[in-house]
């Protein structure tokens, strides 16, 4: 256990680099052949389970179409080479852009589609490939292979076979590199918040669709570069190598090493290449092992290898007695800092679903330093004025204006970035983060720093990171949850999780804050914490739109109540007022008449 | 002439995929992505009982129904019923895909084997094309079974409830249908077809253990095209897809036959993404 | 505690908490209701009446408590079973099957009878005389009938399963306030047939007017539990249903000095 809590002691990345730099001495250490052969195999294997894992781990997209990414990068390697350009470092390069530009090229075509239909379409791509390749027969070698691929030069000097194991040793090793940064830094889990929801993630100001297109089109590099190195390899390409077993065993390897995990691709790779590729004189016993481990892999064990890795390690570190200890929280009086609230302006808004009017000319204000509620009886059209709001409908007639500037018609990220921010009836937390990354992801589309800059580390990436993680500790403790800020986000308790989102929406410092039904499945305790959050809110000059069942919730902390019903406004005023409209008791609280 | 006889057979072997997908599909919502292994297993079937052990049609045929059903209603303990959201299903329908790749190739070898048809082979003059007596069957079959499907869901108690259940499996529930046990019959039933096809498709594409992936994404497309859960939509999805192909073949090239299909699917899901014969839903809640 | 008269209840839920996923919303709730009878379940939006209602028919856990239908514990019973034992339940929202016929709709209500399909149709007369309209449309497809007939052929639909309790959630909801009265009177009539209703409903008046027992419930508990008999009151009814929580103090002054 010493020996663990020294290790867990050193810096997480010190393991990855001493994995690398194993490999990269294994040639000194004296590798036969094959064995060698088969490393670079697994080196190749595990570069295209990495792409796949970062468009379907952390983007939930089903984008299978890897092999056809390979295909492309081979076969741009293959054909520099067949025409003299023999260097590798330019053949990376250009199979690297060419996938690049192929990934966008179809990312923005197929990401349109739903789940099944961008399967079958990208592995329709890879089964595509012999076809496209027999069309420009003339240069591809059609059906018949590539051959004459010249030996791999490395500026200007050729490359033995232990120079060429070196090259994708290093290629690996700053693909791992660069994921790793991706997926760590707030790209990482903005990612993240776009899988488990596309509507939170535009409600967070994030474009879904350029979230899925960066993704899918980053993913298909390291698939460019795989190819570019296969080759290599063996100085020939065929059709045959990028059919459709070659896709399923990616598919396999992911899932095998734990799809939403940055290492999980090498094991994954790993064993997929000396487990069932031993065999490879049988290739029927590969397809049964592939087929298995993906009805394994997809029913029982979800997070993949990696996923035991890390129960092992939380496991271990419990042990250890390494596991932190949640200090007391009695923080939560921290003061909100003034908020600049816009007014929400709602004119004469309708809205009609087939022929089911579900909002008919709505008209409502909600002004700076107040605390505007929404209320009416199921069916009444709030969630559909809410929806509308955010930009997830459009209005049939009328306008929607924060500060005079005109939301209807704009996309959802558009309104959010316009400073609407809102919580969700059902709280909605993207899976594996903390808690502190999870409130610092509400920063995502306020202040920017590129996907490069984050791979490199740039210093603008380092200050943005920095105010992400001093902001987020500041609205962990006004909310009192700064204790927390380690927890696993998804795993915490109802209350926590709505105070979590309510964190996550006052990062942005944005204009209006929606809450649809806070309270709803809260307890006494909580409702009360929430309702002096909002009071808080308020006093710091907050515009507030509270959606809520909870009559006196409402009446407690309301300022202005607005009553819809048959999606119309029967009723606009402060609370006293709403409480005795004869209007409202019979329409909303339906106790209009004595039965008497 | 005979190219258009030769791709409707091709567009009816597809249908017959699709109505596959499309049975699994209402009846459970998930998308059987080992539809197509499941037939190619019926062909592998068809050929050791017709060629091998030379037994009468009527006993390969249920030969080939009962033992694909068995695959199937295993395919539904393992692979189905143990996963909840959608997209892993589509993960281990194609593990279990691959797995029957892997498996028949164990079995019976990477060769084509020959499938014969109980009709003969002779070929017949049809309206100015020469035709295969397998390739009328095929159209025949895809088009009555459509026709059988349509009727006993309108019919029988079982195929109300079906509909039912498409519709709404929560309402479904709630009439006391048993919506777990249905959808596995339903799915097992789905390989008895499977199998039975087998037989009949088995003469026009040979015993292959390639075959599977192929089918599996033109029977794909014929379900873009007609719409999920549309079986009237299978047969004209059947025929777009068979004459494209066909077609694009004849006139462009083999090369370009799999191309042309695949231009179609992309239109057909950027222009309707539903499908031609299923009405898109125009509130999102 | 029972009027002497009536029979034992053919519904029974003991203490019973449920919701969705870690979001309870009901947090104990005990009602009955007896052959014959109407009880009528009453509260505000978001008091946990239709939670209540899918944890009694089976579509949600409970987490805690108990259901009993005629005697038989039923509370781990799958919801198709429960049907199976004469429990049907009438949704919110005239979720028939709007793809079929009136008469292919009411022949799949009958599903559970274990009958030929002439032999359902045969049964489906029976619904044609309470609701006549539904047999002038037998050849229509619900989808295309009005607001308030679909209600009417969503409650024939549950009556082909031959229930002993009906749960019926919100049937007024979303219909024209002639319709409601119609559909109201139609519900009060099917306790000729021995049959328990558990209705749930937003509009006080009209539905009291009809029950033999009334349970209001708020933030997932009874507020109130009485028979109609019993109520001599409504205004104790009305206080319950504003704002005061049984056992708290109102998070604000009751509005009583208004």
């Amino acid at each position: 256990m010493a020996l663990w809590r020294r290790l867990r002691a050193l810096p997480t990345w010190i393991l990855p680099v001493a994995l690398g730099a194993v490999l990269l001495m294994l040639p000194v250490l004296g590798l036969d052949f094959s064995a060698s052969r088969q490393i670079q195999l697994a080196c190749i294997l595990a570069l295209l389970v990495s792409g796949l894992n970062l468009s379907l781990g952390y983007a939930g997209e089903l984008a299978l179409g890897q092999a056809a990414m390979y295909a492309a990068g081979a076969y741009t390697a293959g054909m520099l080479s067949a025409a003299g350009h023999t260097d590798i470092a330019v053949q990376l390069a250009a199979s690297g852009l060419v996938v690049l530009a192929v990934g966008l090229l179809t990312g923005v075509a197929g990401l349109r589609l739903g789940s099944w239909s961008l399967a079958m379409t990208s592995f329709f791509l890879v089964l595509l490939v012999p076809d496209v390749l027999a069309v420009f027969a003339g240069r591809t070698g059609g059906r018949n292979g590539l051959s004459g691929i010249l030996g791999p030069t490395l500026f200007g000097r050729p490359l033995d076979p232990t120079g060429f194991y070196l090259v994708i040793g290093v290629v690996l090793v700053a693909w791992f590199a660069v994921m790793r940064n991706i997926v760590v830094s707030r790209h990482g889990v903005a990612l993240r918040v776009l899988k488990q929801s596309p509507v939170l993630a535009s409600s967070m100001g994030i474009s879904a669709f350029r979230m899925k297109l960066l993704a899918y089109a980053l993913g298909a590099i390291p698939a460019g570069l795989a190819g570019a190195l296969f080759a290599n390899l063996d100085l020939y390409v065929s059709p045959e190598a990028f059919g459709f077993t070659l896709a399923t065993t990616v598919l396999a390897a992911s899932i095998l090493g734990g799809t939403t995990s940055v290492y999980g691709a090498l094991a994954g790779a790993a064993v997929m290449q000396f487990g069932p590729s031993q065999s490879s004189r049988f290739q029927e016993f590969a397809l049964v092992f592939t087929g298995v481990f993906l009805i394994v892999g997809g029913v029982l064990v979800r997070g993949g290898l990696a996923d035991l890795a890390r129960k092992a390690v939380t496991r271990l570190d419990r042990a250890a007695g390494l596991t932190p200890q949640p200090a007391s929280g009695t923080e939560g009086t921290a003061d909100i800092p003034p908020i600049k609230g816009a007014t929400l302006a709602v004119e004469d808004v309708s809205k009609a679903f087939g022929g089911n009017r579900a909002l008919d000319g709505v008209n409502f204000r909600a002004a700076p330093g107040r605390v505007t509620a929404l209320i009416g009886p199921n069916g009444s059209g709030k969630t559909t004025l809410l929806n509308m709001v955010c930009g997830f409908y459009r209005t049939d007639s009328g306008r929607i204006l924060l500060d005079g500037e005109r939301l209807e018609g704009a996309t959802p990220h558009r309104v959010a970035r316009a400073g609407v921010a809102r919580t969700f009836q059902t709280p909605s937390i993207p899976d594996g983060v903390t808690v502190l990354e999870a409130v610092a992801a509400g920063r995502y589309s306020t202040d920017r720093a590129s996907v490069l800059s984050a791979v490199l580390r740039l210093p603008g990436f380092r200050r943005v990171r920095r105010a992400d993680r001093e902001e987020a500790e500041r609205m962990l403790a006004l909310v009192g949850m700064g204790h927390l800020r380690g927890e696993r986000a998804s795993a915490l308790p109802l209350g926590m999780r709505r105070l979590l989102e309510v964190a996550r929406s006052l990062i942005a410092a944005p204009g209006v804050l929606l809450l649809d039904e806070a309270a709803s499945g809260l307890d006494e305790d909580e409702v009360d914490r929430l309702a002096e959050l909002i009071r808080r809110i308020r006093a710091a000059g907050g515009t507030v739109v509270l959606v809520e069942h909870n009559f006196r919730l409402v009446l407690d902390l309301a300022d202005d109540i607005v009553v819809l019903a048959h999606g119309q406004v029967i009723a606009q005023g402060p609370p006293a007022e709403i409480e005795t409209n004869p209007r409202v008791l019979g329409e909303y609280l339906g106790a209009a008449q004595e039965v008497a | 002439m005979t190219i258009i006889w030769g791709g409707l057979a091709l567009g009816a072997v597809y249908a017959l995929v699709a109505v596959g997908y499309n049975i699994v599909f209402i009846s459970s919502k998930t998308f059987n992505f080992a539809q197509a292994q499941l037939m190619m297993v019926g062909t592998f079937v068809a050929h050791t009982g017709l060629v091998t052990l030379r037994l009468p049609v009527a006993l390969v045929v249920l030969m080939a129904t009962a033992a694909v059903m068995a695959v199937a209603a295993v395919e539904e303990r393992l692979a189905i019923r143990p996963v909840g959201d959608p997209e892993a299903v589509l993960v281990t329908t194609l593990g279990a895909a691959v797995l029957l790749n892997g498996l028949t190739q164990l079995v019976w070898g990477g060769q084509p084997l020959t499938v014969p048809f109980f009709g003969g082979d002779q070929v017949l003059e049809l309206l100015g094309g020469r035709v295969y007596p397998v390739e009328i069957a095929l159209v025949v079959v895809a088009v009555a079974l459509v026709v059988l499907f349509t009727w006993f869901s309108r019919r029988f108690v079982t195929g109300l409830a079906l509909l039912a259940m498409a519709e709404d499996r929560e309402a479904a529930m709630l009439r006391g249908i048993d919506v777990r046990r249905l959808a596995f019959w339903t799915f097992a039933a789905s390989g008895a077809l499977a199998g039975l096809l087998g037989v009949f498709v088995g003469p026009k594409t040979f015993a292959v253990a390639t075959l599977g992936a192929s089918l599996a994404l033109k029977g794909f497309v014929v379900v873009a095209i007609g719409g999920f859960g549309s079986m009237p939509g299978t047969l004209v999805g059947g025929l777009v897809v068979g004459l494209v192909e066909a077609l694009a073949a004849r006139h462009l090239g083999s090369e370009y036959a799999s191309i042309s299909v695949f231009a179609v699917l992309i239109a057909i899901l950027l222009v309707r993404p539903s499908g031609l014969f299923v009405r898109t839903r125009e509130r999102a809640v | 505690m029972t009027a002497p008269l009536s029979p034992e209840p053919v519904l029974r839920v003991r203490n019973l908490a449920t919701g969705y996923g870690d979001l309870r919303v009901v947090w104990d709730v005990s009602l009955d209701v007896r052959p014959g009878e109407l009880t009528v379940l009453l509260g505000r939006n978001g008091a946990g009446k239709t939670s209540t209602l899918r944890a009694v028919a089976g579509l949600n856990k409970a987490s805690a408590g108990s259901v009993e239908l005629a005697g038989a514990d039923v509370t781990r019973t799958p919801a198709h079973r429960r049907v199976r034992q004469g429990l049907a339940y009438v949704q919110e929202g005239k979720r028939v099957f709007h793809r079929q016929t009136v008469e292919q709709n009411l022949v799949v209500g009958g599903y559970t009878r274990g009958m030929s399909r002439s032999a359902l149709r045969a049964e489906a007369e029976g619904i044609y005389e309470i609701f006549p309209v539904l047999g002038d449309k037998r050849n229509v497809l619900a989808g295309d009938m009005s607001g308030g007939q679909q209600q009417m052929l969503a409650i024939g639909q549950a009556l082909m399963a031959a229930p002993k309790v009906l749960l019926l959630d919100e049937p007024s909801g979303g219909l024209a306030p002639v319709i409601v009265g119609q559909v109201m009177e139609q519900v009060a009539r099917l306790r000729e047939h021995g049959i328990g209703v558990l209705l749930v409903e937003q509009a006080l008046e009209a539905s009291i007017r009809v029950a033999d027992h009334i349970v209001v419930l708020d933030m997932g508990r009874v507020l109130v539990s009485v028979r109609k008999d019993d109520l001599d009151d409504i205004a104790t009814l009305r206080e319950a249903y504003f704002g005061r929580r049984a056992g708290h103090e109102p998070l604000r002054s009751s509005p009583d000095d208004r």
